[in-house]
């Protein structure tokens, strides 16, 4: 499979402005016959790729895979390769815009079948929290298990990257074995798991399999045959055979329900019928719930799979506000927000320089420099508000210190993070605004206003500048005994390069508009005894001054916007990277989006009900 | 939560700042075995690449200068092979960073991927030799790191950061989790060391019971997941082989060849990056010298990491953002620094596993120790003449004492034909291989 190609038509999602020019079959094959034929013809064309053998746009939709690696290759400068004459970028950007845009059309109207998705292990995060909700313990069992890797639209909940390595193994063992002994030491858990006691009137078997009975079909998240638990009533057996008393023998046998591949695995019932079919109700109910709770389903949703009707989009519905308005829907907002922005790497990789900035490793600012743009997500969430509060909004998630570190005005909130609203000319409002989006996107010293550019074009806009050129020329030195120029006066004359200004002349704007914050995102008027120069113009001659105006532009930018968190968190819900044909469906979304004042539940409800979310293509079913 | 299996907790040790966290056991000690001492195999990757002018020493062969940046290495010079010139054809294009780690012990090309078809397109060599020599110790390899995996994909150059945070892959899809806490390092190796057979044998019957689960559930599997559920076979397959070898004294005449001094067991991970490293580098120690595995790797740090160094004297900066130099005289001045930096860590280990007597020699006599980055010029990311040393005699094959300085563009994946030859499993091509390089061994 192909990723997906996100290149908008907009100014903005392109190097250069692309400008309003059509693009017609005819520059196409103008194209194809200036920069490729020269290889790519015959039969000793270059991976096989003979161009001439397509005479037209069917026979390229016919082979989208193909030609979406083409399009990758060019767009990234790497093809045409060393050596050969390099492609001015606003005309690969034309070229591969227009393409992509008619094979996502071609895919579109075919309708898709939905990709599968694969089988995928619970990662780290859903390995403690499935455990502290089969067992009702309030630790972390996954402590000692490795991190995942994020693969797809940029998750560790994808099943591509989520690989096993022999450590795994021991890892589980013994993390099962400390969370059951765990367990068993709080009345409240024992409650919820030992059900059942050997006395009069119950062998310790019959009061084993009790328990039994009860605890796997929760582990498994689906029901359970008898013969499906005779092997861990076996292993009770032997354990008390060896003459273990009937706790410790429990334990052991549901030591051996917690490294079972069932438990460990997301493991769907297969679908053998030919075609597309709705979901099996218990997978609907671990989809949902691990989607929305990053954990096991409930006791409603299991109901419900159990009385057949989750997959009725009434009931569905109806089940989305309740799951956003619990606590453990903190799990999703902390997982989703802090990979779509990056700012999971705070305090790991990036970390702001200690000397210059103290101020941060202040333990109470820095928890609520890191839960800011978390708890201000879930409170869109938990309450339906119009997801444009991202962009701007007049209010945010603050303590009372970090309302001290915006130099805020004081208002009585204390150390716990509430919602306030923002005053006029605060200078805060939107994701832009909040210290920890802000010293993500610097280095540990000084911000970057490259850095920041690059991160608001991939992160918010979902249109990555590419990698540099090899050898490109770097920025002019100060040379001594000359007047030292500013970053600005040296990234102005960077840009006057044109293989330079073709990517920088929309990345450095949108990092100028945000100098008034610094690296912990205070605001300021001057940097080093300098005036900050805020002021941004993009391709195209938009103009504008500091944050406040940056935003505006975004917000005319939304549908870009839209388009990139919708499919990040379509990625997200399903575990795997997008499709061509997913991405029909993450248009469809930000339609009904845009009908709906971009309200959060929209979202979130759109992508339930999506076919890729709720239906599963059957073994003959072409993947798209 | 309760972590009371394991006896000791001496934090008390580990209180003390800088020198008191370099723990000196077992210097005292006697060798357990004066047996014939197996050989083993590290490697220790330093991400972003060196400062490319003040790297290599000047002249060749024996009579060769250490360049500023090798220094660290003045007294154990007659240790050392200073490799010049070699490269990963693989790594070549791609982008800058990730397919030039992923493929340092793999010597391939990595699949530019966000995921879905990740593949390394080949096994590391510490893994070639860990399938050789695994059976001998309770821990077939080591995977030792310092930072998580990054988050995210590189969207900017079309690559998962797995590749970026990975150098040891047991097959072209599974890179090897590495464990960060020289804690749970100490305490595997303790176990391992010290097996229960109550509990062994415990642990095997669950195992037993996975194995036949696993099976069951992969009849129900298309290919595609079928691929997932063995890799976890594998893992468990290869831990109850483990775990049963240890107790069944007939089927392994492993023992530790030094005693495990229960007093050293770290803390956990110091707050200090460079206090880490320390404690990693002597988890490698201990484990090649009680022979709890042979082999190892070790990550400074993801690739493209961007680690404050200004906890070294005269570095203001980051990693990453300074090893894009762009010929300024001023950050190079702190690339080197923090080149010399991971040198003196190299230097370390090399010292500590001097220092532990085996018989006539010693562990570093019985070593070779790999270090390198899949790139020289970090402003360039340039992939040739990669910066590398090995350290150690390998069981006295090597002819260390050389700076040796090959064809440009010799194949890396020589110098591997060449360690596997050392270590034991001799083989006839690796990769890109064209031939064991010459002046390696005496």
């Amino acid at each position: 499979m192909i990723p997906i190609l996100r290149l908008q038509a907009a100014f903005l999602g392109s190097c250069l402005a692309a400008g309003a020019q059509p693009y017609s079959l005819p520059d196409a094959q103008a194209f194809l016959k200036t920069h490729c034929l020269l290889c790519h013809r015959g039969k000793a064309a270059p991976g096989g790729f003979d161009v001439t053998r397509y005479s037209g746009l069917p026979g390229m939709v016919a082979d989208a895979p193909r030609w979406n690696s083409a399009i990758v290759r060019i767009r990234e400068g790497s093809m045409p390769p060393p050596g050969a004459r390099a492609i001015p970028q606003d005309e690969r950007e034309r070229f591969t815009g227009w393409l992509s845009r008619e094979l996502k059309s071609a895919v579109c109207s075919s309708n898709p079948v939905p990709a599968p998705v694969p089988i995928r292990r619970l990662n780290r995060d859903e390995y403690a929290a499935t455990i502290r909700d089969l067992l009702n313990v309030h630790v972390n069992a996954a402590h000692a298990l490795p991190v995942d890797g994020a693969g797809g639209e940029g998750f560790d909940n994808a099943a591509e990257t989520l690989t096993i390595s022999p450590i795994h193994a021991e890892k589980y063992l013994d993390a099962a074995k400390e969370a059951l002994q765990y367990a068993a030491s709080e009345p409240k858990s024992r409650e919820l798991f030992l059900i059942a006691q050997p006395g009069p009137g119950k062998t310790p078997d019959q009061a084993a399999e009790e328990v039994l009975a009860s605890f796997v079909p929760r582990a498994f998240r689906r029901p359970v045959r008898p013969a499906e638990l005779a092997p861990y009533l076996a292993l009770f057996r032997m354990a008390a055979k060896r003459g273990e008393p009937y706790e410790d023998a429990l334990l052991f046998a549901l030591q051996g329900v917690l490294v079972s591949p069932r438990f460990l695995f997301h493991v769907e019932a297969a679908n053998n019928t030919a075609q597309l079919r709705p979901l099996d109700s218990y997978d609907l109910a671990s989809r949902l719930s691990y989607f929305l709770w990053g954990s096991m389903p409930d006791k409603v949703l299991t109901d419900l799979a159990s009385a057949g009707t989750l997959n009725d989009p009434a009931v569905l519905h109806a089940q989305i506000p309740r799951m956003l308005k619990d606590v453990k829907a903190t799990e999703f907002a902390q997982r989703f927000v802090e990979q779509w922005l990056g700012t999971r790497e705070l305090g790991r990789d990036i970390q702001p320089d200690a000397k210059l900035f103290p101020q941060y490793y202040e333990a109470e600012l820095q928890s609520a420099i890191r839960y800011e743009p978390i708890l201000f997500f879930q409170e869109l969430l938990a309450n339906n508000l119009s997801l444009l509060n991202l962009i701007d909004s007049k209010f945010t998630i603050l303590t009372n210190k970090l309302q001290r570190h915006y130099g805020l005005p004081k208002t009585d909130i204390g150390q716990q993070p509430k919602r306030v609203e923002l005053p006029e000319n605060s200078h805060r409002g939107g994701v832009l605004s909040m210290a920890a989006v802000l010293a993500v996107s610097s280095y540990p010293q000084r911000t970057s206003p490259v850095l920041r550019g690059k991160w608001a074009l991939d992160a918010l806009l979902g249109t990555p500048p590419p990698p540099p050129p090899p050898n490109v020329p770097v920025l002019a030195e100060n040379h001594a005994g000359e007047p030292a120029r500013t970053l600005r006066q040296r990234l102005t004359e960077h840009r006057r390069d044109p293989v330079c200004a073709s990517c920088h002349s929309r990345i450095d704007p949108i990092g100028f508009g945000l100098e008034n914050y610094d690296v912990l995102g205070r605001w300021r008027t001057e940097d080093a005894g300098q005036p900050i120069d805020s002021h941004g113009e993009l391709p195209g001659g938009i103009q504008f001054e500091g944050p406040e105006q940056l935003k505006a532009v975004l917000l005319s930018k939304k549908d870009l916007f839209f388009h990139n968190l919708t499919a990040k968190m379509l990625g997200y819900a399903l575990g795997r990277g997008l499709t061509p044909g997913d991405q029909c469906v993450v248009d469809g979304i930000v339609e009904k989006l845009a009908q709906n004042d971009y309200s959060a539940h929209t979202l979130v409800e759109e992508i339930v009900l999506s076919a890729p979310f709720r239906m599963q293509p059957g073994p003959s079913n072409p993947s798209p | 939560m309760t972590r009371a299996k394991f006896p000791i907790h001496r934090r008390t040790l580990l209180r003390g700042a800088g020198a008191a966290l370099a723990l000196p056991w077992l210097e005292a000690m006697e060798p357990a075995r004066p047996a014939a001492a197996p050989v083993r195999m590290a490697a220790l990757y330093m991400p972003n690449g060196v400062h490319p002018e003040l790297w290599t020493p000047t002249a060749t062969g024996r009579d060769f200068t250490l360049s500023p940046t090798l220094e660290p290495l003045s007294d154990l010079k007659q240790q050392l092979l200073v490799l010049t010139n070699l490269w990963n054809q693989g790594s070549v294009g791609g982008d800058g960073h990730y397919v030039k780690i992923s493929g340092f012990l793999t010597c391939t090309t990595v699949t530019k991927t966000l995921g879905v078809d990740i593949s390394a397109n080949g096994v590391s060599m510490d893994q070639v030799a860990a399938r050789h020599a695994g059976r001998f110790t309770p821990f077939p390899s080591l995977e030792l790191g310092i930072a998580p995996v990054t988050t995210g994909v590189d969207r900017n150059v079309g690559y998962t950061r797995v590749y970026g945070s990975h150098i040891a892959w047991s097959s072209p899809t599974t890179p090897l989790a590495k464990e960060l806490d020289p804690r749970r390092v100490f305490e595997r190796l303790f176990r391992a060391a010290h097996p229960q057979s109550s509990q062994v044998n415990s642990d095997a019957l669950l195992l037993d019971r996975v194995l036949e689960d696993a099976r069951d559930l992969r009849q129900s599997l298309g290919a595609a997941d079928r691929h997932r559920v063995d890799e976890y076979l594998t893992g468990v397959r290869s831990l109850e082989d483990r775990l049963k070898r240890s107790v069944q004294p007939e089927r392994s005449a492993w023992s530790p060849r030094a005693a495990f001094d229960p007093t050293s067991c770290p803390s956990g991970i110091p707050k200090r990056y460079d206090d880490h490293v320390r404690l990693m580098l002597d988890m490698i120690a201990l484990a090649f010298q009680t022979d709890s595995t042979r082999v190892a790797t070790f990550m400074f740090n993801n690739e493209v990491s961007n680690q404050s160094f200004s906890f070294v004297e005269g570095v203001e900066g980051a990693h990453h953002s300074l090893s894009h130099h762009q010929k300024e005289a001023d950050k190079l001045r702190q690339y080197q620094l923090i080149n010399r930096w991971h040198v003196e860590q190299y230097a370390y280990l090399l010292r500590k596993l001097k220092s532990m007597r085996e018989a006539e020699s010693t562990v570093l006599d019985n070593s070779m120790i790999l270090f390198g980055s899949g790139i020289r010029d970090g402003d360039r990311h340039d992939p040739h003449n990669l910066p590398l040393l090995l350290a150690g005699k390998g069981g006295g094959r090597l002819d260390s004492g050389q700076h040796l300085s090959y064809t440009p563009d010799t194949p890396l994946s020589n110098l591997y034909l060449n360690m596997l030859d050392a270590f034991g499993a001799p083989q006839t091509r690796f990769a890109d291989s064209t031939g064991p390089l010459p002046g390696i061994f005496r």
